[in-house]
């Protein structure tokens, strides 16, 4: 069986939870303006939430993912509520070393209570493969996580535009200004938002968990890929953050086939700096912020 | 010294700000624009400026064709402006201010250094009469200030055309005339100008020639008093029922 | 006469650095010397984010291109020290100008992010070429007996180095600020649109300004890979070391000549008292420590001694939502 066809079977699936991963961070930067470096340890957050529950309750990965998202959505909401919130209109910089000083603080508190270790929830039915025609694998664990992720990816979309909350979001997203003199209170909408994006981080992370091994020290490549994916699929553009993270996934699996080592990081890289010097609003999006200068 | 646009035009998207605007500035003389919000009066300074490409046409600067330069070649090529909604720089005193424009805006290296500079800043502060503001935070000026610290940052580039952007919005009626005699003198040292403005009496007061602009085309231009007589001006602004009524007042003379 | 007293005091601070280490156990001295080479980092880092305004995030990279730089044309060339640092240094800056034509077209998150993807680009290549790099095994300059290109210059060598290196970055940053330069710098932070209407060549300024914090960045990495004398690209390209240099410059107060050196100095020694007291957990401190001055003093501290507004509460209430 063609092993770049393997490959990009892998990528796909695996794209599909990269993209879970961005749709969060992606909805964060594009209503809020935050780039929230600590993303990445929110997802290995939701990785340790889903490993204690099925320590002490044996409670399946994927069912996980609730207790996970919960938890993931309560921290999101404080955080924002009362720390990020106290910085946002002070220059961009303060909120990215703000985001980062929480997640030297989140992964090293992982690190001194779990360990470095790699973990990993084994399940009987996630290692188990699919065949299909050609000698294809398609492992049951990961085609679940990647349904999961499509399916959470088109609930939130349906969350923006048809619920008054979503629509609040969006409009104090647009001009915080108007939306506030509307009577739509900022600080909460703006708590609400992170606390999704911290949901759904925790929700990948429950998924992570199940399909394959975590450790604290992933978080840092959890918040790059986010970014990758974010800007390859338009910021603010949920569906795009989800194909960013496709294609993301995409490169990397075939990448990996092709590249030596561990060099296909490199290439994931120099893709984002090429996308941002040509096309800052991504390939599918507009972008919600001007990021160029004009002239 | 003469600055000539050509068949100027801007699309964005499916909006077209600009079509085929044709214009021409001579030393000493004022052109004056107008036309309704929206009609694509800063968009035509932005182009003449470099700040925007245009989609189609040419700028001319003493038969230069600088369609599209950067915008500090087209400020060291002697074309200054001044920004609608006004863009000092807050963390700088005023002096400062204008001593960038000193220092950067004739393109020839910076020989003199800072201290030389000060001084051609200072005498330019006096020129617009803000000497006595030199060290203030632009964000403590009037308005009027303000406005002449954007004029003093034009000024200090020793431009041979000035592009202005409404700069006597917000300004009480009383300060509109001094404003006025101010642009007078750039106009008799022999600057090539060119106003956009609402004020209309002021176009009306110091214009050799105005230009309407509608919806990014030219509407009609000519002197003051024809144009602003002309019925489609009227309508522009003000709807078609006003200008009918002004045919019929046209015969009692205006002051 | 009112001119020449900043430099005089630089230059005394200089005298003071010299007479320090003469009352310095070793220990102590390569605290001390971390802590130069943090001066030096953050006023480097200066330049581009404090006066300019565009805060790069992938600094690190430059201090890791001119680490392995030097490595590098140390071990295969066989060149001495005093001529790998300029080498580092030029090839830092170069590299620099080139990914700067790019990226200095974008702003806020968006250069922040692309010069962090660009360091750890560098990072993943520079891992990938264990021919020439040594990878991730790591590479080790030579430093005793007739291979040894330039013999190791000792911990008073490398003390006096970090602190020429660090008056050097402070010296450039001040001539900067004090000259023309420094007008056009500060007036494409303010209003870069401005600024190119009134004559800058913004692109020119800024290009400059990036490739020369570059270059000075990647000389002091030449000065600690020669230091570290084995280097493995996790520490010459770690994200924390850009995290470090952005916090002090703008807890010291960005923008300044003397908010860099504050900062470096008092971050760097809580970070190495902690290092030192707290085995254990002390990132996790440190983490929070970040967290709470960034929020308490968000203008950095030579902004908060200056504007004589001394309530720590009303920095919240003006940046809070």
């Amino acid at each position: 069986m063609s092993p770049l066809l393997q490959a990009t079977v892998y990528g796909l699936l695996q794209g599909c939870m990269f993209g879970l991963v961005a749709v969060g961070f992606s909805l964060v930067w594009g209503v809020m303006n935050i780039v929230n470096l600590a993303h990445g340890a929110f997802v290995v957050l939701g990785a340790y939430v889903a490993f204690e529950v099925h320590r002490l309750l044996g409670l399946d990965p994927f069912l996980g993912m609730v207790p996970a998202a919960l938890a993931l959505f309560v921290l999101g909401y404080a955080v924002q509520r009362y720390l990020i919130n106290l910085v946002v209109n002070a220059p961009i910089f303060i909120t990215l070393l703000l985001t980062f000083g929480l997640q030297l603080l989140l992964v090293n508190g992982l690190i001194l209570g779990f360990t470095a270790d790699y973990r990993s929830i084994p399940t009987a039915y996630a290692a188990r493969s699919l065949v299909l025609p050609g000698d294809l694998r398609v492992p049951l664990g990961r085609l679940l996580a990647a349904a999961v992720a499509v399916g959470l990816t088109i609930a939130l979309g349906y969350l923006m535009r048809r619920t008054r909350t979503g629509m609040a979001i969006l409009a104090t997203g647009m001009d915080r200004g108007a939306a506030r003199l509307m009577g739509i209170k900022a600080r909460h909408v703006y708590a609400l938002t992170f606390g999704i994006a911290a949901a759904l981080a925790g929700a990948a992370g429950a998924a992570v968990a199940g399909v394959s091994t975590f450790s604290p020290a992933d978080a840092g490549r959890f918040t790059l890929f986010s970014f990758v994916a974010a800007v390859l699929g338009g910021l603010g553009n949920t569906a795009g953050a989800l194909l960013g993270g496709v294609v993301l996934g995409l490169a990397e699996g075939i990448g990996g086939q092709l590249l030596p080592g561990t060099l296909v990081n490199a290439v994931a890289f120099a893709v984002l700096v090429v996308v941002l010097a040509i096309r800052p609003q991504g390939i599918a999006g507009r972008a919600f912020y001007a990021a160029r200068v004009e002239t | 010294m003469t600055l000539s646009a050509r068949n100027l035009s801007r699309r964005f998207g499916g909006l077209t700000a600009l079509a085929g605007v044709d214009l021409d500035l001579a030393p000493g003389r004022l052109l004056g624009v107008i036309g309704p919000n929206g009609a694509g009066k800063s968009t035509l300074i932005n182009l003449l400026t470099g700040h925007v490409k245009p989609t189609t046409g040419r700028v001319l600067v003493d038969g230069r064709d600088l369609t599209g330069a950067r915008p500090w070649r087209i400020a060291h090529a002697g074309v200054a402006r001044t920004f609608q909604i006004v863009k000092p720089f807050r963390g700088m005193t005023v002096v400062d201010n204008v001593i960038v424009a000193v220092l950067f805006g004739t393109g020839q290296a910076v020989r003199a250094g800072t201290r030389a500079a000060r001084q051609s800043a200072l005498e330019v502060l006096d020129r617009v009469g803000l000497a006595d503001r030199a060290g203030a935070n632009p964000a403590e000026l009037s308005v009027a200030d303000a406005h002449r610290l954007e004029l003093a940052k034009a000024l200090a580039l020793r431009p041979r055309v000035l592009l202005l952007d409404e700069v006597l919005a917000g300004l009480r009626p009383a300060e509109i005339g001094p404003a006025l005699a101010l642009i007078d003198r750039l106009r008799a040292d022999g600057l090539a100008l060119l106003m956009v403005e609402h004020v209309v009496r002021a176009i009306a007061a110091v214009s050799d020639e105005v230009l309407v602009l509608h919806h990014g085309e030219v509407l009609t231009r000519g002197t003051a008093g024809d144009v602003l007589a002309d019925e489609r001006v009227i309508a522009a602004y003000l709807g078609a029922r006003y200008a009918a009524r002004s045919r019929a007042a046209s015969e009692v003379p205006h002051e | 006469m009112r001119r020449l007293m900043p430099w005089a005091a630089g230059l005394l601070a200089l005298v003071a650095g010299f007479v320090l280490q003469t009352q310095l156990y070793t220990g102590q001295e390569r605290t001390v010397s971390t802590i130069l080479m943090f001066v030096g980092l953050a006023a480097a880092w200066n330049l581009i984010g404090g006066y300019t305004g565009y805060a790069s995030f992938g600094q690190v990279g430059f201090f890791g291109l001119g680490g392995y730089t030097t490595v590098v044309v140390m071990v295969h060339a066989h060149l001495s020290f005093w001529l790998a640092l300029p080498v580092a240094a030029v090839v830092a800056g170069v590299f620099a100008a080139a990914v700067g034509w790019p990226l200095l077209r974008l702003r806020g998150h968006y250069f922040a992010v692309a010069t962090l993807g660009v360091a750890e680009g560098l990072r993943e290549v520079v891992t990938n070429l264990p021919g020439v790099t040594g990878g991730g095994a790591g590479i080790t300059i030579p430093t005793v007996g007739p291979a040894a290109p330039t013999p190791w210059l000792g911990n008073d060598g490398f003390y006096v180095l970090f602190l020429l290196l660090a008056a050097g970055v402070v010296g450039v940053a001040a001539l900067i600020a004090t000259t023309p330069a420094g007008y056009a710098l500060r007036a494409i932070h303010q209003d870069e649109e401005a600024a190119g209407a009134m004559g800058v060549n913004t692109t020119v300024a800024k290009t400059l300004a990036f490739a020369v914090s570059a270059a000075l960045t990647g000389a002091i990495g030449a000065a600690y890979a020669f230091q570290q004398v084995t280097i493995f690209p996790e520490r010459l390209f770690d994200v924390d070391i850009t995290v470090l240099m952005v916090v002090m410059v703008v807890l010291g107060g960005s923008g300044t000549v003397a908010g860099p050196i504050l900062g470096a100095v008092a971050v760097g020694a809580a970070s190495e008292w902690l290092r030192q007291h707290l085995a254990v957990g002390h990132t996790l401190v440190l983490g929070a420590l970040i967290i709470l001055a960034v929020i308490l003093l968000p203008q950095g501290f030579t902004s908060y001694v200056s504007s004589r507004q001394y309530s720590l509460l009303e920095n919240v209430r003006r940046y809070r939502l």
